[in-house]
């Protein structure tokens, strides 16, 4: 089955320090104004908590919010995670404060949107929407 | 949507008529308002009664009698960079520049009680300032700096950071034989903020309670000028409060601690002085100053009426702001400026004692040093050029500022019933109930935003197009630490451990340990603990076997062996 026709499920993970919750707070109900399940693993995860999570939930996508500047690190981590625990196939998203100079990094890791404050609520809802209906491709990208 | 002419074909733009009018008939906070008010709108206000002259109960007008003619708000804000030797070069480019308090913060893994070498810190190390995970970071970081009669301010989020940085502080004091009466400044030490704003994960509330209260105990003994506790209503407010709710929250936590502190540690109001709030300056101009002035006069009643202050000391609110980072935005960001500049404003008109105002490239990263400096420049003109700060209380008498400060006073007073229904804070807190009232704001907020009932210029309304200036702004917010720099902090820490006197480490632990466990009061301890190079994570994770919990507050790491074989347990 298509992960398109089943509910989304969405694990928003906060990995790390960082204490800025408010963004991860209101996409955890917009998301689920928009019929999707949310899992939000509260703050101060590890990237290997959040992947976990991710693939014994069966999640169809992992949104990652982090204000700190870090999101290079914690993505990474993430995404190596996932390929740990088998769990390569399920689509990483990012948002929060994303120094612009780590964009290419990102999108090249495979971690798409990377938005940051003010973004509409249904621009980050329709990315989710997208990523989630194809196999979205991951590039290889060096420590 | 409002703001955004509607563009046809071949460039003819429909000219929009209602383009920039208004759309709200409610203050942020959603206090719904007329569009006059007159002298029946106040005609229960009695001069002496609910406004007074400025320095008389219940100081509605402002806690002094000359105000701002005899001292100034003090000016400052937080600095910490990514390293002690850089946080200190700004510091003392600052205090060139007019700045007269010095707020210390770390980075987000220390104000968690963690040490660098922690397995969660590295994602967050030496973001948002510097890891400061024991005593000679803050030699490094306040060297050359005066200790005595400058004002420095603790504004971190853990209870773990006040215990610590207030040692710190009293301990470089005591290392260069200096007198620790002189320590001057403000800690915020809210135990409520911690949990319900951060849920920071160092200390169970019990502990929390217990060191807000032990460092209240030790300061009003031995450093008598520094506030030891600030209760805040900024932070709540930015994860969602309304400015009636931070005025309630405030009010209710302050009573809640300083209850706490009159029957069991037997010290009253009357010997701690002034009590010190932390608030929150949002954009709303006027609920912003009238919330200053309706939460001087609440304070004075329940100091006087509640909590039996005597001395018009201890019924006089200084009030401390931050100016809200929530409302800057990254869009361009040459707005947040006149967003900033507003904010400062109504805190001067609302008679406020202290100002930490945001930075315009706040919303981008950790802000620059010009963007630190034009804040100073604009509280200069505001007061040198504007002449703002000459007669205290302006707006006083205003039909509409009266009637609102009532409005706000009244509205804070009915949530502090429903508190008292609910069984007070500390049972409002373990339910879960205040993180809803925070909750149900914000949602109300976001809804309006979306619904377009809410404007927020270049974000949902007026965006146009960035030009050169907003982009130059973008492109000087301060970067993020290297990996470096990262792997420098944990070498230090390292070598720090490395090069203790091993005997005096394991007495100063010991000595923490038992002083937790006995009841008595830690701050001593916790004091000749960092003399002996003990770091954050370390105090933070006796503390906690004191009371039986493991080491680890996010229980990934084990106690070290050495701490293990001292102490037993894990």
């Amino acid at each position: 089955m298509a992960v398109g026709q089943k509910t989304i499920r969405v694990v928003i993970g906060k990995v790390g320090c960082d204490i800025h919750e408010r963004g991860a707070l209101i996409l955890a109900r917009a998301f689920r104004d928009a019929g999707m399940e949310v899992i939000y693993l509260g703050r101060y995860q590890t990237a290997e908590a959040v992947a976990k999570t991710a693939v014994d939930e069966d999640a169809s996508v992992i949104a990652l919010s982090d204000h700190t500047g870090s999101m290079r690190y914690i993505a990474k981590e993430t995404v190596d995670a996932l390929k740990k625990f088998g769990g390569s196939d399920i689509p990483v998203i990012a948002g929060g404060l994303i120094p612009k100079k780590d964009l290419p990094y990102l999108e090249k890791l495979g971690v798409t949107g990377n938005y940051g404050p003010g973004t509409p609520l249904e621009t980050v809802v329709n990315h989710i929407r997208e990523v989630t209906e194809i196999d979205w491709p991951k590039g290889e990208v060096p420590g | 949507m409002a703001g955004k002419a509607e563009e046809k074909n071949n460039c003819e733009v429909v000219y929009d008529r209602s383009l920039g009018g208004m759309v709200r008939d409610e203050t942020q906070g959603f206090i719904p308002l007329k569009v006059f008010y007159t002298p029946e709108d106040i005609r229960d206000v009695e001069y002496n009664r609910d406004l007074s002259d400025p320095g008389c109960f219940p100081f509605t007008r402002g806690i002094y009698p000359q105000m701002y003619r005899d001292r100034l708000w003090i000016k400052s804000f937080i600095v910490s960079y990514s390293t002690p030797e850089e946080t200190n070069e700004a510091f003392k480019e600052y205090l060139a520049s007019g700045q007269t308090g010095l707020r210390l913060l770390a980075d987000l893994p220390i104000q968690t009680g963690l040490d660098p070498d922690h397995p969660s810190s590295w994602n967050a190390m030496l973001c948002g300032g510097i890891s400061s995970y024991a005593l000679e970071t803050y030699e490094r970081m306040l060297d050359g700096l005066p200790l005595e009669n400058v004002d420095y301010e603790l504004a971190h989020m853990g209870m773990s950071s006040f215990l610590s940085f207030y040692s710190y502080l009293v301990a470089m004091m005591e290392n260069r034989g200096l007198d620790i009466s002189t320590l001057r400044g403000a800690s915020i030490n809210d135990p409520f903020r911690s949990k319900i704003v951060y849920g920071c994960p160092d200390f169970p509330t019990e502990i929390d309670r217990r060191i807000c209260l032990d460092l209240i105990e030790f300061s009003v003994r031995n450093t008598p000028k520094w506030k030891a506790y600030a209760p805040n209503g900024v932070d709540p407010e930015q994860s969602g409060m309304t400015a009636v709710q931070e005025a309630a929250h405030v009010l209710a936590v302050a009573t809640a601690v300083y209850t706490d502190m009159i029957n069991e540690r037997k010290i009253s109001l009357d010997e701690i002085g002034p009590t010190v709030f932390s608030m929150d300056a949002e954009s709303d101009f006027f609920e912003t100053l009238c919330m200053f002035r309706a939460t001087r006069r609440m304070w004075a009643k329940i100091a006087k009426e509640k909590l039996g202050a005597k001395t018009a000391r201890a019924q006089s609110l200084r009030i401390g702001i931050r100016t809200s980072g929530l409302s800057l935005q990254t869009q361009k960001p040459l707005n947040n400026a006149a967003r900033v500049s507003l904010q400062i404003l109504s805190c001067v008109l609302g008679g406020v004692n202290s100002l930490d105002a945001s930075a315009i490239d706040e919303a981008i990263g950790l802000p620059s040093k010009e963007a630190r400096l034009f804040n100073l420049d604009t509280q200069h003109i505001i007061t040198h050029e504007a002449n703002v700060p000459l007669v205290a209380d302006p707006l006083g008498g205003s039909y509409y500022v009266e009637w609102l400060t009532n409005k706000i006073e009244e509205e804070a007073n009915q949530i502090l019933r429903t508190i008292e229904e609910n069984g007070g804070m500390w049972a409002c807190l373990e339910s879960g109930w205040l993180r809803q009232q925070i909750d149900s704001s914000r949602t109300r907020v976001q809804t309006e935003i979306n619904e377009g009932k809410r404007l927020i210029v270049g974000v949902n309304a007026f965006q146009g197009e960035e030009g050169p200036i907003n982009k130059a702004i973008e492109n000087c917010a301060y970067r993020v630490p290297s990996k470096k720099l990262r792997l420098k902090t944990i070498a230090d820490i390292r070598r720090l451990r490395a090069a203790r006197d091993p005997n005096r480490v394991d007495a100063t632990i010991v000595e923490l340990y038992n002083a937790t466990k006995e009841g008595r009061n830690i701050v001593r301890a916790t004091i000749e603990a960092a003399k002996a190079g003990v770091t954050v994570g370390e105090t933070v994770g006796v503390i906690r076997m004191a009371y039986g919990y493991g080491y680890d507050p996010l229980n990934q790491i084990g106690a070290p062996v050495f701490i293990k074989n001292l102490l037993g347990g894990n």
